[in-house]
């Protein structure tokens, strides 16, 4: 059945490859991002497959236009089935925390951080009401090692796995499930950023997608508060069947 | 009109101007009078103890509808004019009120950054009238987001932002001012109730205006809003009806649409339907046994609707009371639970 895909941060990398990938399955799909022009371009990318799209320029740190973004589709599609919190920044770097400016420190876990709690609070109750809904937060390996020189990203990544926990143990009771993917490495912007001049084969965002497929679908509505790998899902994905 | 009109006045002081997080608390912090609408019996307690006063089996229907930012600004040949959004007719086409101001059939309105509407005719009554914009469906929804901002009263002290004007369980944009009613319930209230075995279920009833300025207020019988009552919540009263378990209803937009949908016996599945029902006096309730609702001015046409659960004289008594006992009024202010038999 025809499922809302909300993805934020959905203009490039790992979200594009999602928004496209749901959208070949016919759901419609919900993206934002700040760059309007790779926006744009996504959006018809995905009116070209066929699916309904809502592509919307905003920046999801930001509280009002996380209400705008999520007023508009609800508005036009009903309901958010699925909320995939793609959005993030590496920040300055690679770096040690001590030549980290605090300033930029703290923009990178509001755009980290923040973002994937405001937009899951403005989002749940309708999903609460529902009695129905899915959301997957991304982290990272950085989001339970830390790493040297990965800085405020990797200090995020912890905080989105705990945000995750938390929230799968609040809503357990509502038939929603909250869980968190870490995508592992990938040929994207970010990772260029993270690791400069990196000389090892990297996977392209589009194989990473089974994990998303499932956690979207109907049958992982047993699943909650889980930490999944994208890399050799579905391998694993039966045993833990 | 009620003829509750000249029975009490509300204190300067007694206006709540602010969210209460505003002042340090929490939203489930305000006060709460408890009324038995048959005896009359009150009691003085705070809303988070309304745990207390329900039963498991009973049922509390919230309504899911999320306030959008309503008042726009534009300017026209009577000068600058403040738009309310009173209800939204169609992709194109919202009935408004031009504060203080009645523009002519074929007038334009000049708004920010190039957008432009046309006064088509009067809306569903006067003062209201017709806009059709130039931008339509989700490119108009965002415009309005981008310019929009919350309707303030005069009794509001500051430009709260829309947040603070939104139930933390609403979901459905289109309300155009907060239905109030919810608004001191928690995460953490509601949690308590479930685990309680209180069936929370939802409607939605978007809102209009409830005052048109001027000492003018809505005749609810020309006062259409748009509600849905999904299936899960039809099943859940009916049964609870069935049971002869208690109704009870957060908000008078919850009344209005659940007696709305009252039909052959029984509530029934509604979408996205107009109601134009007057709930007073001589409507006799059929789904809704208590109600929560705030303090509300002695015009206020809601204040007719509460005379379906409680005789006016005990109605006054209660008013009085609740202002001797110096409860806020409007939608920052205390609350009122309207509920047989539990005191």
């Amino acid at each position: 059945m025809s499922k809302t895909i909300m993805i934020t941060g959905g203009s490039k990398g790992l979200g594009r490859a999602l928004a496209l990938g749901f959208a070949k399955q016919r759901h419609r799909i919900a993206v934002c991002a700040r760059g309007e022009r790779e926006l744009k371009a996504v959006q018809k990318e995905i009116e070209a497959i066929g699916a309904e799209v809502i592509a919307l320029q905003a920046d999801v740190s930001r509280i009002h236009e996380i209400e705008k973004f999520v007023s508009v589709v609800e508005d036009k599609f009903g309901s958010v089935d699925v909320l995939i919190n793609n959005a993030s920044v590496f920040g300055p770097g690679p770096k040690q925390l001590l030549d980290y400016d605090h300033e930029q420190f703290l923009q990178v876990l509001k755009v980290n951080c923040m973002n994937p709690f405001l937009v899951t609070k403005r989002v749940l109750p309708g999903m609460i009401a529902n009695r129905s809904g899915s959301i997957i937060n991304l982290t990272s390996e950085a989001g339970h090692t830390g790493f040297a020189e990965w800085g405020a990203y990797g200090v995020s990544k912890f905080a989105v796995e705990g945000l995750t926990q938390t929230w799968a143990d609040e809503v357990a009771d509502y038939s929603i499930r909250i869980n968190m993917v870490d995508p592992g490495e990938m040929d994207t912007d970010m990772h260029d950023r993270a690791v400069p001049d990196c000389d090892y084969q990297l996977a392209k965002p589009e194989e990473r997608l089974d994990v998303f497929f499932y956690l979207a679908s109907d049958e992982s509505r047993n699943r909650n508060g889980e930490r999944f790998e994208a890399d050799g899902f579905l391998r694993e994905a039966p045993l833990n069947e | 009109m009620s003829d509750l009109l000249t029975a009490f006045e509300i204190p300067e002081h007694l206006h709540a101007s602010s969210p209460i997080e505003r002042r340090g608390l929490d939203r489930d912090q305000v006060r709460m009078m408890l009324l038995d609408p048959v005896s009359g019996r009150r009691a003085h307690t705070n809303f988070r103890n309304i745990v207390d006063t329900f039963q498991a089996g009973d049922v509390l229907v919230l309504n899911q509808s999320r306030t959008i930012p309503s008042s726009l600004q534009a300017s026209g040949t009577n000068g600058e004019v403040e738009v309310r959004l009173a209800r939204k007719i169609d992709d194109h086409r919202f009935e408004v009120l031009l504060v203080g101001k009645q523009y002519k059939e074929g007038e334009k309105l000049y708004f920010q950054d190039g957008l432009f509407a046309v006064v088509e005719k009067g809306g569903s009554e006067y003062p209201l009238q017709v806009l059709k914009f130039k931008l339509s469906g989700m490119s108009l929804i965002e415009y309005i987001y981008d310019h929009g901002s919350p309707i303030y009263y005069e009794y509001v002290e500051d430009p709260w932002p829309l947040n603070d004007y939104q139930n933390v369980y609403s979901s459905t944009p289109g309300s155009i001012e907060m239905a109030s009613a919810g608004r001191a319930f928690t995460w953490g209230t509601i949690t308590e109730l479930e685990q309680k075995g209180v069936k929370i279920c939802y409607i939605t009833l978007h809102t209009s205006l409830s005052y048109y300025e001027n000492d003018r207020w809505p005749s609810p019988s020309s006062h259409p809003e748009p509600y849905t009552i999904p299936q899960e919540t039809v099943t859940v009263i009916n049964k609870a009806k069935q049971e002869g378990r208690q109704v009870a209803a957060v908000g008078t937009t919850v009344v209005r649409a659940l007696e709305s949908a009252f039909k052959n016996g029984q509530l029934t599945k509604q979408d996205s339907v107009l109601t134009y029902l007057y709930i007073n006096q001589e409507h006799s309730l059929k789904v809704v046994d208590a109600l929560l609702t705030g303090f509300h001015e002695p015009e206020a046409s809601h204040l007719d609707l509460l005379t379906a659960f409680v005789k006016h004289e005990i109605l006054i008594e209660a008013y009085h009371e609740a202002i001797e006992q110096q409860y806020l009024w409007h939608e920052f202010g205390d609350m009122n639970l309207i509920i047989p038999g539990r005191l």
